[in-house]
């Protein structure tokens, strides 16, 4: 192998790399409930990469009002994964109480896991942009 | 589409390490092609939602005009000034991020602690003058927040999707043209070998005879 392909190689791992650590460096460090959350002057959680991630309190106040008594067991923000090992752009959730929540803002059947299609992401950030946040399945990286 | 190959030597390693480069490749142009449908459906709705809030912004700075135009016919411009200074230390201006697909962008947070005004030093057109000019500054920090998220996300959009076109139309195709000349190349060498092998035979079979 000469260097130059060698290069390439690396290159195109580093740029895999670079993505993945890109999207997931902003996922926070603890995750906090909506409870928690509602508490705070200024809700927010902080990222892996040392900044923070602000929720906006009508959103919160909503996403309370759609869940009523399982409000406190819901963790934010709420985890959209990406699949790129499936064929279309889709986001998965898995957690049961995010599905309740997001089936509700969307308008969508419930199921587990949720497939989150454009169409309801685009759904999902006009009715609640701050609420949840996009990783990268490490799925990408071991699957190889 | 470019058609280029890579000097590669014709060795079954070579094919077999192009394949693994490959695999790799496509699973970044995924990865990057996912992130960029997310970045531009995201800009373009805070585009669209821009356009809207800025005429609506224009119409209630018209309406809060009017409204200051009949106060200023009740009251003297010294209580206006005293009024609007007096409304300026009751809000309150949060502002964070969020992160969009890796794109941090602001938030913005306008609270206000609302109080009652003696109607009789201030005429109930400037309060309701006052109530128009605070929605005119909820909706101008909004807007400024989305014309920021705009730059930011469009800046990302655009470096994102030059990745994402050199894997498309130039590394992508480069490996699979290599791949598709070793291959044809193996099988041609495996033709050869097959054809050798039946001369041979029929040699061998000539002399037996």
């Amino acid at each position: 192998m000469s260097s130059k392909e060698y290069k390439e190689d690396q290159l195109i791992n580093y740029f895999l790399k670079g993505e993945l650590r890109v999207i997931n460096s902003s996922l926070p460090r603890r995750r906090k409930t909506l409870e928690e959350l509602l508490k705070e002057e200024y809700p927010y959680v902080l990222t892996r990469d040392g900044g923070a991630h602000m929720f906006r309190r009508s959103e919160l106040e909503l996403a309370k009002e759609l869940l009523q008594e399982k409000a406190s067991q819901l963790l934010l923000p709420i985890y959209l994964e990406l699949r790129p090992d499936l064929s279309e752009t889709v986001a998965v959730v898995d957690d049961p109480i995010a599905i309740e929540l997001i089936s509700k803002l969307v308008k969508i059947e419930r199921a587990k896991p949720l497939y989150l299609y454009p169409i309801h992401l685009s759904e999902l950030r006009r009715r609640a942009s701050t609420l949840f946040l996009y990783l990268i399945s490490p799925k990408t990286l071991t699957s190889r | 589409m470019s058609q280029e190959t890579l000097k590669v030597r014709p060795t079954k390693i070579e094919l077999i390490r192009l394949k693994s480069r490959i695999k790799v490749a496509k699973r970044l142009h995924k990865v990057l092609k996912d992130r960029l449908i997310i970045l531009s459906q995201e800009l373009i709705s805070l585009i669209r939602e821009g356009m809207s809030l800025r005429s609506e912004i224009h119409s209630k700075i018209t309406r809060c005009e009017e409204l200051l135009a009949d106060s200023l016919m009740l009251t003297s411009p010294l209580i206006v000034k005293s009024f609007s200074r007096a409304r300026g230390e009751e809000t309150e201006v949060v502002i964070g991020t969020r992160v969009v697909a890796g794109v941090k962008v602001p938030v913005t947070e306008v609270s206000r602690r609302e109080r009652s005004y003696d109607p009789s030093i201030y005429p109930l057109t400037l309060i309701e003058a006052g109530k128009c000019y605070d929605e005119v500054m909820k909706d101008v920090l909004r807007l400024a927040e989305i014309e920021e998220s705009i730059l930011l996300i469009g800046r990302e959009v655009s470096k994102v999707r030059r990745r994402v076109n050199a894997l498309e139309n130039i590394l992508i195709p480069r490996i699979e043209a290599t791949i598709k000349v070793l291959t044809m190349k193996f099988e041609e060498r495996e033709r050869e070998d097959k054809t050798r092998m039946k001369k041979v035979k029929q040699m061998l079979e000539k002399r037996r005879r």
